[in-house]
């Protein structure tokens, strides 16, 4: 009992990652209708640039317990990249053809793996011995990193506040109209560049913050992004492209799945990945939440 | 208030609007009649910046407005109601009539703009709660005029208000837009059927093929055998 436990919060904890990141990728997705490649690179980036920030913190005396203040800042402030890449990149090919805008996030995604080898080296770098800062809980005899109960709640916040920005707030239903019919909402006053900027550097920070919550569970390495892309990819085809109740469902089922494949058979991890979403993609083309509204 | 002139629109290669000019003074209503496919849409939507003109220039209460974005255009005070309603399907009613009060800063308050909208059309606020697909056409054509509406507009531009309804709807459409009328803003709107050209129209403008054929009073349009030929079959 207690191993299963143990491997369904493992599998919970990494599905709260993955679901920051999906649903950065959701918004993005659901609104200017760009598939981002370079949600995974804005993982690492935030990875790496909590790690910095935590290690200065240390190095400046602060109390350890409080490293997951500088952590979450550092990985919510770094989402101002999506400010760059936006307005800087993107912009220039939202008239152009669905491919012009995946070349141009994959070569963002390029460009990013160089940048962090040439900030941070090509060494694996981590906040060494913080993980377990806050000690252990016992759950059905399983004993859970707090850390890992942390950032599960704090998905769980993120999630419900999306929720809210969404559902309650004059900015979600902007960016819900926005979604629903760009050109009508234009017509109404909507400034869609504003529009697209907030909501890609929405979109960024979550990769950022996702990236920043894992790092003292694991170490930052600069592929780190690419492996995530695919999970990413496999959350957004099983929940629905667009879908936000969709990236989390399908965060729940990547993150639990890949936890008991690495427990029962380490070598069926992404296999069995992969064979959902082919399932999903074979039965429900649109996924569990296809077409729903975000 | 909108004065367009001499305007080219091309569509990829093909000229779709040649040398067109129409005006719309304050508080008039203005029509533009025309078989499908004539460029009524098309004028209309390079009105409100969708397309750019090739030549010619469009200026709105002095500014010049050709060339500027579409939602420069709607915070200048005007207001767009498409064929399709272009209903936000996952907003409720008052969703979709509420957005226009956040994105147009300044004039009436927010209060008296909804207010207004349902006040022309007194159904919605009974429907507030429903979403878009849970709507008739004729609803969905009255939430698309109110939400225009809402943006606090000084002129409205309709592009075939009455299309697809039935025959019972149209007249209740048609007295909406006379109050909407008589609140004090101008109107341009299109339509491809001129007997559904309300009778409270100021000025009529025949298009075909991207050309006006014909400008003037509506009544004088059934004097013109070119325009008769073009519009005089329709029912």
């Amino acid at each position: 009992m207690s191993a299963l436990v143990s491997i369904l919060m493992g599998g919970v904890f990494h599905a709260s990652i993955l679901f920051l990141v999906a649903a950065g990728l959701q918004v993005v997705f659901g609104v200017q209708k760009v598939f981002n490649l370079a949600c995974g690179s804005f993982y690492a980036l935030g990875a790496y640039f909590g790690v910095s920030a935590v290690q200065w913190y240390v190095a400046a005396g602060g109390p350890p317990a409080f490293f997951i203040v500088p952590l979450i800042a550092a990985g919510a402030l770094i989402g101002v990249t999506g400010v760059i890449v936006e307005r800087g990149l993107l912009s220039f090919v939202y008239e152009r053809d669905e491919t012009f805008q995946l070349l141009l996030t994959f070569a963002v995604v390029l460009m990013m793996e160089d940048a962090i080898r040439l900030t941070w080296g090509t060494a694996p770098v981590s906040t060494s011995g913080l993980y377990l800062v806050y000690g252990q809980a016992r759950l059905a005899g399983a004993a859970v990193p707090v850390y890992n109960l942390i950032v599960i709640a704090a998905s769980l916040v993120i999630a419900l506040g999306i929720g809210w920005l969404l559902t309650r707030t004059a900015f979600g239903r902007i960016i819900r109209a926005t979604a629903d019919n760009r050109e009508m909402a234009e017509a109404l006053g909507v400034d869609m560049r504003r529009v697209y900027a907030k909501v890609f550097t929405l979109g960024t920070a979550l990769g950022t913050l996702g990236g920043a919550l894992v790092i003292p569970a694991t170490a930052a390495m600069s592929e780190m992004g690419v492996e995530l892309i695919v999970e990413a990819f496999a959350v957004v085809v099983i929940g629905g492209l667009g879908s936000m109740r969709g990236a989390f469902v399908g965060a729940l089922v990547v993150g639990i799945l890949r936890a008991v494949a690495i427990s029962v058979y380490p070598e069926l991890e992404m296999l069995i990945i992969y064979l959902i979403v082919i399932t999903v993609l074979v039965f429900r083309p649109r996924g569990l939440f296809g077409g729903a509204a975000a | 208030m909108l004065a367009v002139k001499n305007v080219d629109v091309y569509i990829q290669a093909s000229h779709i609007l040649r040398s067109v000019s129409l005006d719309v003074g304050a508080r008039e209503v203005v029509c533009l009649v025309g078989r499908n496919g004539a460029g009524k849409t098309t004028t209309l939507r390079t009105v409100m910046g969708y397309l750019r003109p090739r030549a010619g220039t469009i200026t709105f209460k002095g500014v010049r407005v050709d060339g500027r974005r579409t939602h420069e255009i709607a915070r200048l005070g005007v207001g767009w109601a498409p064929e399709d309603s272009g209903i936000f399907p996952d907003l409720t009613v008052a969703e979709n009539i509420e957005i226009a009060t956040w994105t147009r800063p300044g004039g009436s308050p927010a209060a008296e703009r909804l207010a207004r909208a349902y006040e022309v059309f007194p159904v919605l606020k009974t429907y507030a709660a429903r979403k878009g697909p849970e709507m008739s056409g004729g609803e969905r054509k009255m939430l698309s005029i109110a939400r225009a509406l809402a943006l606090d507009p000084e002129m409205l531009i309709l592009d075939e208000p009455f299309e697809g309804l039935s025959p019972a709807i149209v007249p209740v459409i048609s007295a909406s837009i006379a109050t909407v009328t008589r609140l004090g803003h101008s109107i341009l709107l299109a339509e491809s059927n001129i007997h559904h050209v309300p009778e409270y129209a100021d000025r009529l403008y025949v298009i075909e093929r991207g050309e006006v054929i014909f400008a003037g009073q509506p009544h004088e349009a059934w004097k013109d055998p070119g325009v008769v030929r073009v519009i005089g079959g329709q029912t």
